[in-house]
């Protein structure tokens, strides 16, 4: 019983990051309608910032993420503004090579600038584990969880109570009769991209305790967040939170009753039975 | 107009008959992955061959004539194909490669249809020597001597330096479930079984793996006290670090190269990484003294590169060009059936090369005198503790 506890605990937590990487990714697509390919690589950059910042300045990740933030915020609207735009009526599968070109840019760009090594930004607070009676919990992985909540609380709050927040809503339910409505559709893509880009920012300085940064970080998440994505539903904000924690417990669950190589396939099998039964995901609903 | 076109032409003519008439270089194909995931051990690896041929080449070239490398960037097993066909349609004498397994296994088969020799300086998967293929040779050990090899450097060494005896062991055996940790894992497995050992878990797991929290519980709950890894990079800092965090401190942990043998690996671990073991090839810390040729392949590296070297694979596969490139010049031909019976005929007791490896190809190209170095770190530097001669520390036991 101690261990199913243990695991339960772990894999709450370990989804606490998955909702944040998700969050974006599921408002990247709700809003903007993108499949945004290259999200892994915006992580991987954010967390080559986080830690260019901690070596440079000394400043904590924690710390660290909040300017990376910003960075990423304006990297997701440039990269909305100067790629993604132009191709808006084009072919998805146009909008879907443009991020993948994106992707592999960052990818080798970090290639050439930092070298395929291994770097692990230098932080004391988030590493260690403190015991919760008599289950270890991760003190990083618990103030990314908690946070993760925070952001999706303010997220939801953003959405439902501010002008900006209805107008992202309005285009995400239709582009043409929210511009009828006098809502800039563009530049409400810029933010939608750039909070999404924002919120993987705050995942990288979150992750840099438990994670070293390399070229191809970002692979070993995004792929997992689109599965959440897509089984919590494309676009909802309960789906990406939900779909994170139950593939976080899925995974660590999996992981010791099964075998340490089939996490993936139960958690691939469950995601295939659940489309089969909602094809639009947990909490997605049928869009045009 | 014309009579400016027609000096252009004569001129271009000139320059290419120059150029052909220059002294007939030989040409070797280099295939290696210089770009993608690969890239950091990739590029190191060229380099050892690339000071191999550097050297020849000051030295007068391959019977006389310099060598000329045809670089190939193989990223993936399909590039690694198509890539060794246009090596192949270019004329090269011979292909030299490639430090992953996955590209040499893939892109020997198009060597061996054309007729070329492929000359496998690095990957140790040990399929790649066993398809009866004539013009394949290998300069380094194989996977199968991988696993035999942790667990004799277990029974011999550590554990009697541990105080253990096999009855006090259980061994867990964690590894990724590419075609590298697959191999180690399996021989690692039979091996503990022959002498004696107790394996309480095997434990498969993705290399992109973000947690190995549930595989740690496990080998925690199987009581296991020594852990035999065969990891990459980003899987044995995992590994360390959610082992720390859970709590979970075996007598000894064992690696078989990969992660366990590179700086970053260790810096990123922290002081968590001394004590624990690792086998891999030859890393550039060895004794002199039992490998005549080391200071001036560093001396080399040092002046044409600028750093140091960044592991040991670019002194394993400057060693093996080297040896590749002598039997060559016995040959006297580039001749493929002609090369395979100079290399077949080549053989050096260890102890005169660079990284104190011998040579003796057998049948299927596998040099059969070739080993893994047993290695420990202490203070965050990976010491050579075995073989005698060419090591430069003694194996510390933290009981």
């Amino acid at each position: 019983m101690d261990i199913f506890i243990q695991l339960l605990i772990n894999g709450l937590l370990l989804g606490g990051a998955y909702i944040i990487i998700s969050l974006g990714l599921t408002l990247i697509f709700g809003v903007v309608r993108v499949v945004n390919f290259a999200h892994g690589e915006f992580l991987m950059v954010g967390m080559y910032l986080v830690y260019l910042i901690a070596t440079q300045f000394g400043v904590h990740p924690y710390l660290g993420l909040i300017p990376v933030a910003v960075i990423l915020f304006a990297l997701g609207a440039l990269t909305q503004k100067c790629i993604i735009q132009p191709l808006l009526n084009a072919d998805e599968h146009i909008q879907i090579f443009a991020t993948v070109g994106v992707s592999t840019i960052l990818l080798n760009l970090a290639l050439v600038v930092f070298g395929a090594n291994v770097l692990r930004a230098p932080a004391d607070l988030g590493t260690h584990a403190v015991m919760v009676g008599t289950f270890t919990v991760v003190t990083g992985q618990l103030i990314t969880f908690i946070i993760a909540i925070v952001l999706a609380v303010l997220l939801h709050v953003f959405m439902h109570r501010t002008y900006l927040g209805r107008a992202l809503r309005a285009v995400a339910q239709h582009r043409y009769a929210a511009l009828l409505m006098g809502v800039n559709v563009n530049t409400v893509y810029c933010i939608a991209f750039g909070l999404g880009t924002a919120f993987v920012g705050i995942a990288a300085g979150l992750l840099a305790p438990q994670y070293p940064v390399f070229p191809t970080v970002g692979t070993y998440f995004v792929l997992t967040a689109f599965v959440i994505v897509v089984l919590g539903g494309m676009g909802s904000l309960y789906g990406a939170v939900a779909g994170s924690l139950i593939i976080g417990v899925v995974d660590t669950l999996a992981g010791y009753y099964i075998a340490p190589d089939l996490k993936e396939v139960v958690y691939f099998g469950i995601f295939l039975l659940i489309l089969v039964l909602r094809p639009n995901g947990l909490f997605g609903t049928s869009t045009e | 107009m014309f009579k400016i076109k027609k000096l252009a032409v004569v001129l271009g003519a000139c320059g290419v008959l120059a150029s052909s008439v220059a002294w007939a270089d030989v040409k070797v194909g280099a295939l290696f992955p210089f770009s993608g995931a690969l890239a950091l051990l990739g590029q190191e690896s060229y380099r050892g061959l690339e000071l191999a041929v550097n050297e020849i080449n000051a030295a007068g070239g391959l019977n006389g004539e310099k060598i000329q490398i045809i670089k190939a960037d193989a990223v993936d097993p399909t590039q690694a194909v198509s890539e060794t066909k246009r090596l192949t349609s270019s004329n090269v004498a011979a292909v030299f490669g490639s430090y992953a397994s996955g590209i040499s296994y893939a892109a020997t088969p198009v060597t061996e249809l054309a007729g070329v020799p492929y000359f496998e300086l690095g990957a140790t998967a040990h399929k790649i020597t066993t398809r009866n293929y004539k013009y394949l040779f290998r300069s380094n050990p194989n996977t199968a001597l991988y696993g035999v090899s942790v667990v004799n450097a277990l029974h011999e060494m550590i554990a009697p330096g541990m105080g253990l005896s096999p009855k006090d062991i259980k061994i867990g055996i964690i590894h990724e479930d590419g075609p590298y940790g697959t191999d180690v894992a399996a021989t690692e497995k039979q091996r503990a079984a022959e002498l004696g050992y107790t394996v309480a878990e095997v434990l498969p797991y993705s290399a992109k793996t973000v947690d190995l929290s549930s595989l740690i519980l496990r080998l925690k709950g199987a009581g296991v006290n020594v852990v035999l890894q065969t990891a990459y990079q980003n899987d044995a800092i995992l590994y360390f670090n959610q082992a720390k965090s859970a709590g979970f401190t075996p007598k000894v942990v064992i690696g078989a190269g990969g992660g366990y043998s590179l700086a970053d690996t260790a810096k990123a671990v922290g002081p968590g990484m001394n004590g624990v073991f690792d086998l891999d090839f030859p890393q550039s810390s060895i004794n002199p003294a039992g490998a005549p040729g080391l200071d001036k392949f560093l001396e080399a590296y040092k002046s044409t590169y600028k750093s140091d070297p960044q592991s040991g694979h670019s002194l394993t596969n400057y060693v093996g060009a080297k040896a590749f490139f002598e039997a060559m010049a016995q040959a006297k031909s580039t001749d493929a059936d002609k090369i395979r019976a100079a290399v077949l005929a080549y053989k050096k007791p260890g102890g005169q090369s660079a990284n104190g490896w011998g040579f003796d190809f057998g049948e299927d190209g596998q040099n059969k005198a070739s080993t893994f170095y047993v290695m420990q770190w202490q203070d965050n530097k990976l010491v050579t503790i075995a073989p005698k001669d060419l090591a430069l520390g003694k194996p510390v036991f933290n009981k």
